[in-house]
């Protein structure tokens, strides 16, 4: 008894060993997303985030009837700093739960003993908490809008649906995170705490951080922008901002240098930003969980 | 059959109609601006010349006192060479032409209509693809009235000016509609009367340098880098004028900048980057300005000032919804400025207070203070954290604190609490609210779909009735 090959064991080639793939990816996925629409938290993160993104429509709404002048619609300025609070917490919680949760309770032996890899079984969970979460935006996202359509008309659809599809980005983005810290962690309580941690300095820290530096170090507004960028929360609210405006003028300095030196590339820098804040925490994900031990 | 033949002979008849039209455009004469200039060389002084309609090749100088009228039919074209017009002598009417193709070297500045000598009257024409447009060095006692401007789209700096006055007291500029030059401006020419002209998409829409004793009213200035830039300009009135939308790199609705005796009064100024910017208006020490009625709404900053600014009297203002309402560039105070007097001050959307005799006059002074804001003010390049959670923490951290409270920068002890009304900028785009309906149910659909995925999604089967001889035990 050397070496059991615990790990997929080499099959032979055959024609359907990426649709079987694919399928069992498509099972877990499914399962994952079941899982957490029927959890509890998931349900409290909806509810409250649908909630609060109408009031949030209605409330911005009610003061004047100025909506799709202003060169910064209050409604998105008052559902961006919602998304921005909600939105990584949700994720990152959920991420965190997935592994270190199954892990806990001592299913992930089960599961890694059905005939998939464990990158499969990883990207299978990821799927379908991304689908799960998209989900649950789309609740608040879609009644949000039919109050704007009710009370505004069609102003600003297209920076809406923008705002949309950067938030499913950042959503993506902190899963991802979420689903590292899981692979790091035993326990499943240790993995909420690292959630909650990486939310608290993703969120506040890093950006008083580089608050106190710009003051102390009197930084220039490419180094601003540089570091600033660095946080898939400043590149989704850059990103939302410049789908409304066409410009970074609102952030001032730092804005106007970002817009003036990256023109109309400037939106898809801001997606490639988040893009790799998807892929990189997930890619390690994938290394760290293939390596280490199963319980 | 019959309805046949008449589509045909329709058919026919239209193409035959096209065709002639389509020669006769080909056909067009295009004469030489000598034509012109021999009518102008065989009429007597002060009489009028109807132009015949045409279009004309070349520049044209005019050095008679004439009255010339295109009646809208007369094109003249410099082909790119020189001014198109120049008005050597005084008392010239020049009416209803298109005037293009001016040169565009700079150290000639070519232009539209050139005048050097007064007074011109300059109404009625359209002028594009011209590097300036009007040019008064110098024609006292002018008017340039209902002309259309078209300038060249190079950038800014290139372009050059729409109207520009030098040395031109005493002229009328009104209802002109000015579009993509640099600058409508005007230089040492006191008493004018600037009204009812509208200019989009220029550097700065009107620019006053060393220019006193005039009334600026109703004009408009849509999108341009900055609105009205007063400058070492006293005594201006500015009434009634509706700035809207300029966002340049300086981007001020209202610039003053060493302006005594400046009057600011019902204007709109919306969604500038900066509503009003005060740079040491008043200069003199004891000069004075008055800032009221004026509706200052969704800018980036409703009034930004520098620090020693001082004897503004600013009430009956409506600060609305502005992201910052009042600042200072860099650190300081604006206690030396009035913002309310005899118990009136302004609105303010962002006033936290009460009035609970409901008299209009809110129960506590307005007196903002903020950390984040005070903040920004010492380090402009923190706006990038603008509309961020950890703006929030910084604010609620001040609240929380109030020893890091920074000290307000102006107090209004009146403040209004009567907003006004806000007619002037109700949204006035009309779209299809089609679209997000469709948008909003579309969202709400994925959702469900989501949810009836799981509902659909059959339990596991359960490990029963596997083996059929067990059963018979159970």
């Amino acid at each position: 008894m050397t070496t059991l090959p615990i790990k997929t064991s080499p099959q032979p080639a055959a024609i359907g060993t990426h649709l079987s793939k694919v399928s069992s990816v498509i099972a877990f996925a499914r399962r994952e997303f079941r899982d957490a629409v029927s959890s509890r938290w998931f349900i409290l993160y909806t509810v409250a985030f649908t909630v609060l993104a109408v009031a949030v429509s209605f409330m911005s709404l009610a003061g004047s009837g100025s909506h799709g002048f202003a060169g910064f619609g209050r409604t998105t300025a008052g559902l961006l700093n919602l998304i921005m609070l909600v939105v990584p917490l949700m994720a990152l919680i959920a991420g965190a739960g997935s592994i270190a949760g199954e892990r806990e309770r001592g299913t992930l032996l089960y599961l890694l003993a059905q005939p998939i890899s464990r990158t499969e079984l990883l990207l299978g969970k990821y799927i379908g908490l991304a689908i799960a979460l998209c989900c649950s935006m789309c609740i608040g996202f879609g009644l949000s809008a039919g109050v704007l359509a009710w009370r505004v008309g069609g102003v600003g659809i297209s920076a809406f649906v923008m705002l949309v599809l950067f938030t499913c980005l950042l959503a993506l983005a902190m899963l991802s995170v979420g689903m590292l810290l899981s692979v790091l962690s035993r326990r499943s309580g240790v993995a909420t705490g690292l959630g909650l941690f990486a939310w608290l300095i993703l969120v506040f820290l890093s950006d008083l951080g580089l608050m106190a530096g710009t003051i102390l170090f009197k930084l220039r507004v490419q180094e601003v922008f540089a570091i600033g960028v660095m946080n898939p929360l400043q590149a989704f609210k850059m990103a939302v901002i410049v789908n409304m405006n066409a410009s970074l003028d609102v952030l001032g300095p730092v804005g106007m240098y970002a817009s003036q030196t990256f023109g109309g590339m400037l939106p898809w820098i801001l997606a490639l930003v988040l893009g790799t804040w998807t892929i990189v925490p997930l890619a390690i994900a994938v290394l760290i969980f293939s390596k280490r031990g199963s319980v | 059959m019959f309805r046949l033949q008449f589509i045909a002979s329709l058919c026919v008849l239209l193409a035959v109609v096209f065709g002639v039209q389509a020669q006769e455009s080909h056909q067009s004469p295009r004469q030489s601006t000598d034509e012109i200039a021999k009518l102008i060389e065989l009429a007597e002084p002060g009489s009028t010349i109807v132009v015949p309609a045409g279009f004309y090749e070349g520049n044209l100088q005019i050095n008679k006192p004439i009255v010339l009228d295109g009646q809208n039919l007369v094109t003249i074209d410099a082909l790119g060479k020189g001014s198109v017009i120049e008005i050597m002598v005084g008392d010239v009417t020049l009416r209803g032409f298109t005037i293009r193709g001016s040169g565009l070297t700079i150290d000639q500045e070519p232009a539209g209509v050139r005048a050097v000598a007064g007074p011109v009257i300059i109404e009625n024409n359209h002028f594009e693809d011209v590097y300036f447009g009007i040019d008064l060095r110098p024609a006292a006692d002018s008017v340039i009235r209902n002309n259309t401007v078209i300038g060249m789209k190079h950038k800014l700096g290139r372009r050059g000016d729409g109207i520009r006055l030098w040395w031109s007291p005493n002229s009328i500029i009104e209802d002109n509609t000015i579009d993509a030059v640099r600058d409508m401006v005007f230089w040492y020419s006191e008493d004018l009367s600037v009204a009812r002209n509208r200019v989009t998409n220029s550097r700065y829409g009107l620019h006053f340098m060393y220019s006193h004793n005039t009334i600026l009213a109703d004009n408009e200035l849509i999108e341009n880098s900055v609105g009205i830039y007063l400058m070492y300009s006293n005594n201006i009135t500015l009434i009634g004028n509706s700035i809207i939308n300029n966002r340049g790199s300086s981007g001020y609705g209202i610039g003053l900048k060493d302006c005594d005796a400046i009057t600011i009064k019902n204007n709109a100024l919306l969604a500038n980057r900066v509503g009003m910017y005060i740079d040491n208006s008043p200069s003199s020490i004891d000069s004075w300005g008055i800032i009221t009625g004026n509706k200052i709404a969704f800018n980036e900053i409703g009034l930004l000032s520098t620090p020693i600014t001082h004897d503004n009297v600013i009430t009956n203002n409506a600060f609305v919804e502005n992201e910052e309402q009042v600042t200072v560039h860099g650190r300081g105070q604006l206690m030396l400025n009035d913002f309310s007097k005899d118990g009136i001050g302004n609105f303010w959307s962002s006033y936290s207070g009460f009035d609970k005799d409901n008299d209009g006059v809110g129960d506590f002074p307005h007196e903002p203070r903020s950390l984040f804001r005070s903040l920004l003010a010492r380090q402009p390049n923190l706006r990038i954290f603008l509309h961020s959670p950890a703006q929030q923490a910084i604010e609620l951290t001040a609240r929380a604190f109030p020893e890091l409270s920074p000290e307000p920068i102006f107090i209004d002890a009146s403040p209004l609490t009567r907003p006004p009304t806000l007619d002037l900028f109700v949204s006035t785009q009309t779209q299809s609210r089609f679209p997000m309906i469709v948008f909003s149910v579309g969202l709400l659909a994925i959702s469900c779909f989501g949810g009836w995925l799981v509902a659909r999604q059959k339990p596991l089967p359960k490990i029963t009735d596997t083996d059929p001889s067990q059963r018979a035990f159970v």
